[in-house]
């Protein structure tokens, strides 16, 4: 079969994708922001892995899907991921707790924010992960000339967690407070709640896999999903199962199941 | 007790200072109106109370969209234009691939990095996202039979320190005589011709309204349902050989424009509030 990846960087787990896909017998082309043209060029292949949630992937990913050229993981889904508004009301739905949320220009934020909302974390309104992501602990924090309405989030002051899962598997690790995907964790053998809300979350949007970033407040032991992200690179996978071939293999499950 | 029908505006100051004058006037004495100003609202996603009956969104900025989704997802209000038709609108490249798959001619597209040429002889070179209050300014180039228009947002929002895109949108020329000129609202369709801006940047010096074209207002609502727009306005060219292209769909028209517009786009409210 011929495959695509799109992803904005052509190492790491999208390395690892392609040479296990050629290493059985398909062809493999990786398309990052250097050589994509998103047009009837992209339609010689059989179907596309949406590696990164990027708009410019999305882009292509609607155009694929427009042109009836499957794309894995879903592009609407990982579109709901990417967008923050889109994002909170997805977890919502899940019935998962999720932080305050609030939005607003620099001036009426100066006049409306009273000490009682910090720290906040502000986000840029499309993105995922801890890029461009800051805490403010006052209005002080908020001294930027912003041109762009700013989208806060309360900080959960509390155990910051990365929960995985591949089909049936999950490995959780705690984490330092934002830090990325690549920073070094710790393996948490079990926590049943963590467990619970993956499952309801995998199974309320039909997820193969994917992760989700968690908090768990120190003051009210509240479990809350602050981040979801459909193809992390599984940089911190600590369990027996092959991270590579299991989502290589699901992919192709998604891939036959598109097709009946 | 007010029985009038309550119309919640969605709007930021460049619209309402500019375009949402006459608008008001005609609200005076039929319907209640609140304005939710970008600029100056703050949202709170877990505290929120609205009491009216329709919104009407005249802007599209990000916290616009995001009150909207906020509504959509909180309260059975009907919201006119919903945020992702608006986001679908002021998404060249997005809008070209709905349009596309709902059997709508439009011109070529091709989204290429930035110092790709696309595969046309003639075209014009758009930014992605057209969600800013700017005109379009067009920079043309003719060079050895080829035929190059850029809009200098395009070069402006993906060159500098920061750009905003890596890629362009890239559609291919269409040569007409006319540019036509086509407002929705609900069911009520006027149109219009005028020269194209390219040749002539005033639209409104040539501009005049014509009779019914069936052909165009079939296409016109199929493509206003393909993006869920229920009030906007579209840009057709048309073809030596007599198709109509459409070239550009806009969520928040200027339907001063448009003889009796403020009246049109009010009743048509008051009757969605009514259900």
């Amino acid at each position: 079969m011929k495959i695509g990846i799109l992803s904005k960087r052509t190492g790491g787990f999208t390395w690892k994708i392609k040479d296990y896909y050629e290493n059985i017998g398909h062809q493999v082309k990786i398309f990052t922001a250097d050589n994509l043209c998103i047009n009837d060029s992209l339609l010689e292949n059989d179907f596309y892995i949406l590696k990164s949630k990027r708009m410019l992937y999305l882009y292509a990913g609607y155009f694929l899907e427009a042109n009836m050229v499957p794309v894995i993981p879903n592009t609407s889904l990982s579109h709901t991921h990417k967008d923050r508004i889109e994002s909170y009301y997805a977890i919502k739905n899940t019935g998962l707790a999720y932080p305050q949320v609030y939005m607003g220009y620099l001036k009426i934020l100066k006049k409306l924010l009273k000490n009682s909302y910090f720290p906040l974390i502000s986000k840029p309104i499309f993105g995922s992960g801890s890029n461009d992501i800051r805490i403010l602990n006052s209005t002080k924090d908020i001294n930027k000339d912003f041109e762009e309405p700013l989208y806060l989030e309360k900080y959960i002051d509390g155990v910051h967690y990365l929960a995985y899962f591949i089909g049936d598997n999950s490995c959780i690790c705690e984490k330092k407070p934002l830090s990325n995907e690549h920073s070094q964790m710790i393996k948490i053998e079990f926590d049943e709640e963590i467990e619970e809300y993956l499952r309801k979350w995998k199974n309320k949007y039909n997820l193969s896999f994917g992760h989700l970033d968690l908090v768990r407040e120190n003051k009210t032991n509240q479990l809350y999903v602050v981040d979801a992200g459909t193809f992390p690179e599984f940089s911190n996978w600590k369990q027996k199962i092959n991270p590579i071939s299991s989502v290589c293999n699901l992919i192709m499950k998604k891939y036959s199941e598109i097709k009946k | 007790m007010s029985h009038l029908i309550k119309i919640g505006l969605i709007t930021d100051n460049y619209h309402l200072e500019k375009k949402s004058s006459q608008f008001l006037d005609y609200c005076k004495n039929k319907v209640e109106v609140s304005i939710y100003l970008e600029e100056e609202y703050f949202i709170d996603f877990s505290h929120y109370e609205f009491n009216e009956n329709i919104f009407f969104v005249k802007a599209k900025g990000d916290l616009i969209i995001s009150l909207v989704k906020l509504i959509e997802r909180e309260t059975n209000i009907p919201v006119i234009n919903s945020s992702k038709s608006i986001s679908l609108a002021f998404n060249r490249f997005l809008n070209s691939v709905y349009l596309k798959k709902a059997g709508i001619c439009i011109p070529s597209f091709t989204l290429n990095p930035i110092g790709t040429s696309p595969p046309y002889k003639e075209y014009i070179m758009k930014n992605i996202i057209d969600q800013k209050n700017y005109a379009f300014k067009p920079q043309i180039k003719e060079k050895e039979g080829f035929f190059e228009v850029s809009d200098m947002r395009a070069i402006d929002e993906s060159s500098g320190i920061k750009p905003k895109y890596s890629h362009v949108y890239f559609q291919d020329f269409v040569r007409s005589k006319w540019e036509f000129k086509i407002y929705i609202i609900g069911e009520d369709i006027f149109y219009y011709k005028q020269v194209p801006v390219l040749i002539n940047p005033n639209k409104m010096e040539s501009r005049i309204e014509i009779e019914n074209v069936p052909e165009l207002t079939e296409i016109a609502f199929k493509a206003a349902e393909a993006i869920g727009l229920q009030i906007c306005s579209m840009d057709f060219l048309k073809l030596e050989n007599g198709a109509f292209y459409l070239s550009d769909i806009n969520s928040s028209p200027n339907f001063n424009y448009i003889k009796n517009g403020p009246k049109y786009v009010v009743d048509y409210l008051i009757k969605q509030a009514k259900g």
